[in-house]
């Protein structure tokens, strides 16, 4: 055991007084790695006592290249990319992309692969919110709604996991429809087999239990003091504010701007179904995080009247062998999980694009962040950045 | 292909004596939908006085002068274009280092500026472009009157080696602050491919039968699939 010396001590007490006379601003690192980062992010921050002067976010760790891996592939290889954009939803990011193309190519998209599209980006989009609801109250210090919410997402996981194949990376999207299950095709004729047996009734199912879990969510989180206590009046970002930074997703609605492009596109056929947009009023965390769980809720009345309607037919238009794209430009964004996410197409009529641009959600919605936090207090700068709900293969792409 | 100079009398519906570039656009033209893409081309080119305007794929495009860029984006930020959705550039290159090289041969080398506004209450966007010079890309920033640009500019400043003038903090986004050229530009290889071809693109290869041909039929959609859907450039050569 060690002993300490007296005089050291003495020595001690005199240093601290001093740095506590000169009260600079500190410079905070967090990360790369921390928990609350959801991938690799690093944050730069100037602390001024509890007061958080001014941050700066150090991105590009899980930056991958994909605009110009894409300027090297083919159509039909590139989903394959893109849906390692944003993990957590990852058959959401293929949608865009495939519709762009599919529109410069002038194919009509059978009904039924249109539900299925449909359905799995719901799906999608309730992974990606159950994870905010798991991973937000932890950052925050409510460890328990974690295990409720996780739990549940393995049920919509492994939904989309006996349709397409893959729990995170469905590549399930062709040009001109969805991927035909193993044994459709040429050689069983008529028989198309698409979805796995019992997959609509195990949807249904699945979608009662996810308003179950939204109401248990509620009881836990939403009322609870604490949480409230660490949400409410937080990180308000105006709704001017928060359009020109390009924030989007349920962080936009959150600021009270009732827009989706659920609604005001095409890409999907969501004009058959009946959903509100849930809109915030204050637009700070709290109502981030309220906006996404009344979207849990949409998404899965979504989901089921689909699956109550969704028409029999083909899964793939006729496309040719070797995919060449007529020579054009194209924008064609979605509302995914996180926010508007396109992309800028440009085809000069070959088998790879001359150009893509990809418009990730999360990337603008990081990107105000420097705005949001300063001048706030240290303890809030978790709360305020949990509440954006952004991956970093999203922000870096 | 809807277009319009603005050195051209003035109406969209003229747009059919303008020249058109191939057959392909004129075949567009015929059933161009009328989702009001032209007119708001047309309308937000004369709020900024743009050089001219095309309206393709429901993509409303205007086109300034380097000197009207920062005015123009303002100008339409402010006039009913509140959402910000990206800034970014296309390397328009005769050779590349990557890829296929353009199938026009005769493109005007140059890095075209983009960036997308929308409004917030429909499916209504402008992107407004302009033409940087290829020996010297440099350009007014628009971090000062549009927030959100300044990721989107240093993105653009590091992938494409554009000069962003009076940009607040015009460091490295991505890369590491030793790195070294410009990995967007077509010039730039990618070195992966150097060292190993694609193995990827063999199964693209036109088969032996059907060499050169782009129309051969899918033998995973011979059944099933949707009969009208044969359309634009497939053949119907099973049938």
């Amino acid at each position: 055991m060690q002993t300490i010396d007296p005089a050291a001590m003495a020595h001690i007490s005199e240093v601290s007084v001093s740095v506590e006379l000169q009260t600079a601003d500190m410079t905070l690192n967090i990360g790369p790695q921390h928990p609350s980062t959801h991938g690799v992010l690093r944050l730069v921050a100037k602390v001024d006592g509890e007061r958080v002067s001014s941050v700066e976010p150090v991105i590009g760790y899980m930056h991958r290249g994909y605009e110009k891996l894409a300027e090297v592939r083919t159509y039909p290889q590139i989903t394959a990319l893109v849906n390692r954009i944003d993990w957590v939803s990852g058959f959401a990011n293929e949608i865009p992309f495939i519709v762009a193309a599919e529109r410069l190519m002038e194919l009509e998209i059978p009904e039924r692969a249109q539900y299925i599209r449909l359905i799995l980006t719901e799906m999608a989009r309730i992974s990606s919110h159950l994870i905010f609801m798991s991973s937000y109250p932890l950052e925050i210090g409510a460890t328990t709604p974690l295990m409720y919410a996780l739990r549940e997402r393995e049920r919509v996981l492994d939904l989309i996991e006996a349709v397409t194949g893959g729990r995170f990376h469905p590549n399930f999207n062709r040009l001109g429809g969805v991927k035909p299950a193993a044994g459709a095709g040429a050689q069983t004729k008529k028989v198309v087999q698409d979805l796995p047996a019992g997959f609509l009734e195990g949807t249904r199912a699945a979608m009662g239990k996810m308003f179950e879990i939204c109401d248990e969510l509620e009881g836990l989180v939403t009322g609870n003091e604490i949480f409230q206590a660490r949400t409410v009046g937080i990180g308000v970002m105006p709704a001017d504010k928060a359009a020109a930074f390009g924030v989007s997703g349920p962080n936009l609605r959150a600021s009270g701007v009732d827009f989706d492009l659920r609604k005001h596109t095409d890409y999907l056929p969501y004009d058959k179904f009946d959903f509100d947009i849930p809109v915030g009023r204050n637009g700070d965390c709290f109502d981030r995080y309220q906006v996404r769980l009344d979207e849990i809720r949409n998404a899965a009345s979504i989901i089921i009247q689909a699956v109550d309607t969704i028409p029999s037919g083909p899964l793939q238009a006729k496309v040719p062998k070797i995919i060449k794209v007529p020579a054009g430009e194209i924008y064609v964004r979605a509302e995914n999980p996180k926010g508007e996410m396109g992309y800028h197409l440009i085809s000069d009529g070959g088998r790879i694009p001359y150009r893509l641009k990809i418009r990730s959600a999360s990337f603008s919605n990081l990107a105000v962040l420097p705005w949001l936090l300063e001048d706030q207090l240290v303890p809030d700068l978790i709360a305020i950045l949990g509440s954006l709900d952004f991956v970093l293969g999203d922000v870096d792409r | 292909m809807t277009t319009n100079q603005s050195d051209a009398d003035e109406a969209p519906e003229e747009a059919a004596e303008a020249p058109v570039d191939d057959a392909e656009a004129t075949a567009d033209a015929a059933d161009a939908p009328a989702d009001g893409t032209a007119e708001r081309a047309q309308r937000f080119a004369e709020l900024v006085g743009a050089e001219s305007w095309t309206a393709d794929h429901g993509l409303a495009k205007i086109r300034v002068s380097n000197e009207q860029w920062v005015g123009a984006v303002s100008t339409a930020h402010k006039n009913g274009m509140p959402f910000f959705s990206f800034l970014s550039a296309v390397d328009w290159s005769r050779d590349v280092a990557v890829g296929e090289p353009l199938a026009d041969e005769d493109v005007d080398e140059r890095f075209e500026l983009m960036v997308r506004l929308s409004t917030l209450s429909n499916d209504d966007s402008i992107t407004i472009v302009t033409d940087l010079d290829k020996a010297n890309p440099a350009i007014d920033s628009l971090t000062p009157v549009l927030p959100g640009a300044n990721w989107h500019e240093r993105e653009a400043a590091e992938m494409f080696g554009i000069d962003f003038r009076g940009h607040p903090n015009p460091k490295k986004l991505y890369l590491p602050d030793a790195f070294e050229g410009f990995p967007l530009r077509k010039s730039f290889p990618l070195l992966s491919r150097e060292v190993k071809p694609w193995p990827g693109m063999v199964d693209v290869e036109a088969m032996p039968e059907s060499a050169g041909s782009p129309s051969t039929e899918n033998p995973e959609a011979t059944d099933g699939v949707a009969d009208d859907a044969a359309e634009g450039g497939v053949s119907d050569a099973d049938d």
